[in-house]
């Protein structure tokens, strides 16, 4: 826990529970805001894909937390959930003619009735057994997304039309840039409701259930109950990046919901820090840039050296597993304690702690 | 509360405004005298590496070869090049960037990311050649700017299933092992019309091969079961060396007749002495047939220090498959247009025959307005003393 | 009842791989609590070393297995005591994720060094068709791998019934303070179940890459331990060995008589079955869970 600064007294409980308290806090904001406004005009379009890309997994990794870093729930089925919202949008709006916003609204709510339907069985599983569980079900979502041929258009692929919603389509020259704009608002408010989320008495039943779930429910918590809707809840929000990703991309393939995305996830949680919702955004930046950066460095600099630029997948996977090998060794509360710690060192100036 | 809703609104106000804005975009100016920029999406460590490796090795040995030469119209091509490991949303996330760069064309690889990007392609008008050989890559109603350089997985199932009935003379039983994927599964319906089109007295099963199998046993026995004495396999080198395999340790008299990623070198390898007497269906030719048009590799190989033997045939499709492309640059830039991607396009479509010295089908690739299949020929070849013996060259459906 | 036959005898030669791999999984789990998602990475250095050993450096194929041994009690020594030591404590998730690391890191290594081609191996074990029954062959190879591993598989139980070493990591699994009050050095232990594991499975994959090739592709075979371990519980290496050889004949009759597409998954399918009804695996033991 991240000592604040004294002299800071509430006078009433709403202002207790706020998200914001000092001045430092309200004035990092702001210059978070502002990174965000001019991005979009500061970035070329390669840029702004990437970062598109780095937003909708913000969301995904945000409701992975939810069930693994804040429910303790191991998952390693974040990829077939991914497929679910990702196959439901798509097929409501190219096949059900759906208005988009109801299509992704369908996803959300489906994916979460899978998750629930999956958290029920689950109730009994714990630690390792619950991997394995969910890993079988990552298989066997993904069994399914290969061979069912509803899932598919002919031979080829799912593919989306352009997104519209009403009379506006995004275009083609302003397509990142339209992008942009509209994942953001998602990941915000996707990041609000999870932080609101853990303000209010479910979320801390969440956590609860984490700790001690015995102890929870002797003092009254529902087990039951906040284990189900923890998956639930969890599965809303991987549901919205799928359907997210679907209109994103424009196309719905099982390739991009294998058994390596849902470790990516995982990677994204661990190395940001489980149990913050902060931390999921970190980690999600994290991760998606360390291959893009990778291949920045070894295109320039390797130019020369041939041999190294061919090796670059193995090396890229190298650096993968380093990666969170290194963190998990040296600060296994991820991005966000090492930010915590930072901020700690210039508040306790000149003392050390 | 109040407060809230007022920021949210205001966000929510400004936000709306600012889509409005037009921002700075990317590079997309072409430069009229400087090279000419292809994008290279290449499977180098991924699932399928170990054939994707050559393909690109070939292509930017063309583009090596052919700067040497003069380049396009004394252009130099400046090849970009990159893995993506068979992972989809890097392929998507590479094109970006190509895009990004002013790239006027892009070559891929895989029926994954060939299929993934064939809208965006069109959008972008970028003209698209790859390694995949799916049938509705060749429609221009469908795909628009994708241009398919050998005879679909459908042609050549067509091919083996005529060879497979001249060599029965008379009924037989096929067994169709194939990918479990869409992949896998692209010929199969095309052959079952056309053994029906053609009355041809075949009947062909079709079972999947699982991905991590150690054995296909189990394929085998459910195929002799069906009494089948011919397997025809789409899938790659691996798998299908190892039903080679299993059909010597089982004593099974079934003869394997592969489509073209496993009719390579690497099947007859990888199998051994189990590979003998097995058929390979292979629109490129390898460097053991000895056409025209592997003189010039071969002679750019000695340079190098390798040889054809060596590098294998999918360099010679690389190689092959860039070659087209870069006739149709310079067909478009003999026309006297601005080297877009829609002027490349126009080019490959009205330029007629591209002559690839008989390695690719019958030797020339052409396209059309309303198709964009550039061959429908490939070469039959049998696995004999450890090298691919040509039975036949040049056959169509 | 030939293909019967045919069907059971590959199934179990899988079957037996797996339960070596298994094998591995269990110990590594029993001793110290860590799930250990390398497993099948193992398998492929098994595999790699010995390639290199036996066909690069062209040394006798004992010495090339003694070495392949030794490199890979090296690496599990090395991996506990580098990788997992200072993780003891955390939680079950992070454990995971650095195994998966250290699974990306292997996997990274194997091909910065051979490429992704497959490699060729002579046959290490004759492959001559035997006739069991009039009508049905099966190559001896296949036989002989049920042979290797049951002899590895029997050693070990000895091991752990007879041997000091032994005893002493069954009691370090049962309750690790008490085997601390009884003198017997955990930290041992650790290392020694990490050499045992890589030992298993390096084996296993010196077998599986001699019937198939040896290609990065081995290391996914690793996945189907999980099926082998709920199956067959984690408490015994009787039961990991019915476990492995279930998964592996079900697998086989599966794509025998069925679709053979499923076959990939029907361990799954039959995993999700078994904890429906038993939360701890067919024969674990109920966790007994204190506040």
């Amino acid at each position: 826990m991240a000592a604040t600064a004294t002299g800071i007294y509430h006078r009433s409980y709403p202002r207790e529970l706020a998200l914001r308290h000092t001045r430092a806090e309200y004035s990092r904001l702001a210059l978070l805001v502002l990174a965000m406004v001019a991005a979009p005009y500061t970035l070329d379009f390669y840029w702004l894909s990437i970062v598109n890309t780095i937003l909708i997994a913000v969301i995904g990794a945000v409701g992975l937390n939810i069930l693994v870093g804040f429910t303790g729930q191991i998952s390693l089925g974040q990829g077939g959930f991914l497929a679910v919202g990702a196959f439901t949008s798509a097929l409501l709006y190219e096949r059900a003619a759906l208005p988009a916003p109801l299509s992704i609204a369908c996803a959300v709510v489906i994916t979460a009735g899978a998750g629930a339907l999956f958290g029920l069985p689950a109730l009994r599983l714990k630690g390792l057994y619950l991997a394995i569980a969910t890993l079988a079900s990552q298989e066997i979502i993904v069994f399914i997304a290969r061979r069912w041929s509803f899932l598919r258009d002919g031979s080829a692929p799912l593919s989306v039309d352009r997104l519209q919603v009403g009379g506006f389509e995004i275009s083609r020259e302003l397509f990142e840039f339209q992008w942009y704009w509209l994942l953001l608002t998602c990941a915000v408010l996707s990041v609000l409701a999870a932080r609101n989320l853990f303000r209010s008495g479910l979320g801390r039943s969440f956590m609860a259930v984490r700790d001690q779930d015995i102890a929870a429910s002797a003092m009254g918590v529902n087990v039951i109950r906040a284990k189900v809707t923890a998956f639930a809840v969890s599965s809303g929000f991987v549901g919205f990046a799928g359907a997210l990703s679907a209109h994103y991309t424009e196309t719905v393939t099982w390739e991009s919901f294998t058994l390596e995305v849902s470790i990516l996830y995982l990677a994204m949680i661990i190395v940001g820090g489980l149990g913050s919702i902060a931390g999921s955004a970190y980690g999600a930046f994290f991760m998606m840039l360390v291959p893009v950066m990778l291949n920045e460095l070894i295109s320039g600099a390797g130019a020369g050296i041939p041999a190294l630029t061919s090796r670059l997948p193995a090396i890229e996977n190298a650096v993968f597993g380093l990666v969170i090998i290194l963190f998990l060794l040296l600060e296994p509360r991820g991005l966000d304690r090492i930010w915590q710690r930072m901020k700690d060192y210039i508040r306790f100036w000149p003392f050390r702690y | 509360m109040n407060n809230t809703r007022w920021t949210v609104a205001a966000a929510a106000a400004t936000t709306l405004a600012l889509t409005a804005c037009a921002p700075g975009g990317g590079d997309t100016s072409a430069d009229s005298d400087g090279p000419i920029k292809i994008g290279v999406i290449a499977d180098l460590t991924g699932a399928t590496g170990d054939v994707g490796t050559p393909y690109n090795k070939g292509m930017l040995a063309y583009v090596k070869w052919r700067n040497a030469d003069g380049g396009i119209d004394g252009r130099d091509i400046e090849a970009i090049s990159k893995d993506y490991a068979y992972d989809v949303p890097t392929a998507e996330r590479l094109y970006k960037e190509y895009l990004n760069e002013g790239v006027v064309a892009i070559q891929g690889w895989g029926t994954g990311d060939s299929e993934a990007l064939m809208s965006k392609v069109s959008a972008d008008e970028l003209p698209f050649m790859s390694a995949s050989y799916a049938e509705v890559l060749t429609d221009p109603a469908e795909a628009p700017y994708n241009f398919v350089v050998a005879p679909t997985y459908s042609d050549q199932l067509r091919v083996g299933l005529n060879w497979i009935a001249q060599d029965a003379g008379g009924p037989a039983e096929v067994a169709m092992f194939h990918n479990d994927s869409p992949f896998g599964l692209a010929p199969l319906k095309d052959g079952q019309d056309w053994i029906s089109e053609e009355g041809l007295d075949l009947n062909m099963e079709a079972y999947p091969m699982p991905a991590e199998s150690a054995n296909y046993v189990g394929l085998l026995s459910q195929a002799k079961s069906q009494g089948a004495e011919y397997i025809a396999i789409q899938n790659v080198s691996s798998p299908a060396a190892q039903v080679a395999r299993d059909i010597v340790a089982q004593g099974l008299d079934m003869k394997i007749v592969c489509l073209n990623w496993c009719a390579d070198e690497q099947f007859i390898d990888s199998a051994g002495e189990s590979a003998e007497g097995h058929i390979l269906v292979q629109p490129f030719a390898p460097g053991s047939a000895e056409l025209e048009g592997h003189q010039v590799i071969e002679e750019f190989l000695q340079g190098e220090g390798s040889s054809l033997e060596k590098e294998g045939l999918h360099y010679v499709q690389g190689w092959y498959t860039m070659h087209i492309m870069a006739e149709g640059i310079a067909q478009a830039l003999e026309s006297g247009d601005d080297l877009t991607g829609t002027a490349i396009k126009e080019a490959l479509e009205g330029m007629g025959a591209i002559d690839t010295g008989g390695v690719v089908g019958t030797g020339e690739v052409e396209f059309s307005e309303d198709s964009h299949r550039g061959q429908t020929g490939t070469g039959v070849y049998v696995a004999e003393g450890g090298v691919m013996k040509p039975l036949e060259l040049g056959v169509t459906p | 009842m030939n293909t019967f036959l045919n069907l059971t005898v590959y199934g179990l030669s899988d079957g037996a791989i797996l339960a070596l791999a298994a094998l591995g999984f269990v110990l590594i789990y029993k001793a110290t609590g860590v799930i250990n998602f390398a497993q099948g990475e193992f398998l492929l250095i098994g595999a790699y070393t010995l390639y290199s050993a036996f066909v690069v450096f062209r040394l006798p194929l004992s010495v090339a297995v003694v070495l392949g041994v030794a490199v890979a009690v090296a690496l599990g020594v090395l991996i506990e005591r580098l990788v997992l030591r200072p993780l003891v404590g955390e939680n079950a998730i992070s454990v995971i994720m650095v195994t998966i690391g250290l699974a990306a890191v292997l996997r990274a290594v194997v091909q910065l060094i051979f490429g992704t081609r497959p490699v060729s191996q002579p046959p290490l074990l004759p492959r001559n068709p035997i006739e069991l029954l009039p009508g049905t062959s099966v190559p001896l190879n296949r036989l002989l791998v049920i042979l290797v591993a049951a002899v590895v598989l029997a050693a070990f139980t000895l091991f752990f019934r007879r041997s000091r070493h032994g005893i002493a990591m069954r009691a370090v699994a049962d309750d690790q303070q008490a085997a601390l009050t009884m003198g017997i050095s955990v930290r041992r232990i650790f290392a020694m179940a990490w050499a045992l594991a890589a030992v298993s499975a390096v084996v296993g994959g010196i077998l599986l890459g001699d019937v198939t090739e040896v290609s990065g592709r081995l290391a996914s075979f690793g996945l189907y331990v999980f099926p082998v371990v709920i199956l067959g519980g984690l408490d015994s290496v009787p039961g990991t060995i019915v476990g492995g050889l279930t998964i592996g004949l079900i697998s086989q009759y599966v794509s025998g008589y069925g679709d053979p597409g499923l076959a990939q998954i029907a361990p799954y399918l039959l995993l999700i079955a078994i904890l429906m009804v038993r939360p701890y695996g067919l024969f674990g033991e109920t966790r007994i869970e204190r506040v």
